[in-house]
């Protein structure tokens, strides 16, 4: 079978979107979790707080989650715009 | 189905050398967002009984009950004024992301959830971070407020510039992002959702005939004789359903898919349009919220 550019670049598009968010996707898995662990010894600490903690832990979760969003829009434009 | 994913509806208006992209779908899908809302604002305040006295109506405890929400919630701790200056604007902020996110749950053809679309968001973004240096200049006064730019060293301004482009992205990119992806894993999650479970069927009828024989011997253990009865020929109907479903796959297969696929489909919807779409809501407004407080202290 013989494969002309165009695959082969459509192929390479595949594979460069599963990396980029592949690997994109780590750091705020990660990051979520040790905040998600912090968050709740601290709610089991002092169950009063819990309130707040919640608050701030999504606040705290949206930031961490901002790198593997701009993968994620990354991923999106290699496969559709670029 | 990637073609569907990618390219929307773009209508390109000519304005003098330049061209428009117009997303009329977007387009649509925002302003019946916000006329809805209109809407229910107005149906709320007719229930608003007009003596301040009289015992407060069901749709003044609910307006009420949201407003506080709001204020305890998402502005969280700030100034008493401020509060007060910001709570119709976080609140309608709120309320239109949340709509938006969940608007395509509605079984409308074409509709789209406004906030897929990164102009929506960006616009929203914008929005917020006009109303930073609004809220700055009005609350510090504009000296103060330029010279925040100069904090901690003037030779920062360049950082805090970039700092203040890479938040009102983010700002937008995260909503986006978000609506867009799990608008993607449901249509990519649901038909091999929803074929995978048809494939391994037979496995699911095993599993649920197992149970039923486990219930039915305790029932027998207890000496529960007429529940016994009365469950067994439920679970007798249930074997040949199953052998039936098994040897005539063909006349089964049109039910079970349509079972299946609603049973995914409630799942998966929930998941990712309730649950996500209720939680990029409150992230979006408590981040609004937040930067604006930034900005005023």
């Amino acid at each position: 079978m013989q494969i002309t550019g165009a695959e082969f670049v459509q192929a390479m598009k595949y594979l460069a979107a599963g990396i980029c968010m592949g690997i994109g996707a780590i750091g705020p898995a990660l990051g979520e979790g040790r905040i998600g662990a912090s968050a709740l010894e601290g709610m089991a600490r002092q169950p009063e707080m819990a309130n707040t903690l919640l608050r701030n832990m999504i606040i705290a979760d949206a930031i961490a989650e901002t790198t593997g969003i701009y993968s994620l829009i990354v991923a999106i434009m290699i496969l559709f715009v670029v | 189905m990637s073609s569907e994913i990618g390219r929307d509806l773009v209508w390109r208006v000519p304005v003098g050398p330049w061209a428009i992209a117009l997303n009329p779908l977007t387009l649509a899908a925002a302003l019946g967002v916000a006329l809805g809302l209109v809407l229910l604002g107005l149906w709320l305040r007719r229930g608003i009984p007009a003596d301040p006295e009289a015992p407060p109506s069901r749709r003044l405890v609910l307006l009420t009950a949201f407003l506080e929400f709001v204020e305890r919630q998402i502005l969280g701790a700030m100034e008493e004024g401020i509060k007060r200056a910001l709570l119709p604007f976080v609140a309608t902020l709120f309320l239109f992301v949340l709509a938006s996110n969940l608007a395509p749950l509605l079984p409308l053809p074409g509709l789209v959830a406004p906030t897929r679309d990164l102009n929506v968001t960006l616009g929203l973004a914008l929005l917020v971070y006009a109303l930073c240096h609004l809220y700055g200049i009005r609350v510090k006064g504009l000296w103060r407020h330029g010279k925040s730019y100069l904090e901690p060293l003037p030779v920062m301004l360049p950082m805090n510039l970039v700092g203040d482009l890479g938040r009102t992205l983010s700002h937008a990119f995260r909503l986006f992002g978000n609506i867009l992806g799990g608008s993607i894993m449901l249509a990519v999650i649901f038909p091999v959702l929803v074929d995978l479970v048809l494939r391994f069927r037979w496995i699911l009828g095993v599993l649920l005939l197992l149970v039923g024989a486990l219930a039915l011997r305790a029932l027998a253990r207890r000496g529960k004789a007429r529940a016994f009865r009365v469950l067994g020929l439920l679970w007798l109907g249930a074997l040949a359903l199953f052998v039936v479903h098994i040897w005539v796959p063909l006349v089964w297969a049109a039910p079970a898919a349509f079972l299946v696929g609603t049973g995914a489909g409630v799942i998966l919807n929930f998941f990712f349009g309730v649950f996500s779409g209720t939680i990029q809501a409150l992230v979006f407004t408590l981040l609004a919220a937040a930067y604006i407080q930034m900005a005023v202290e």
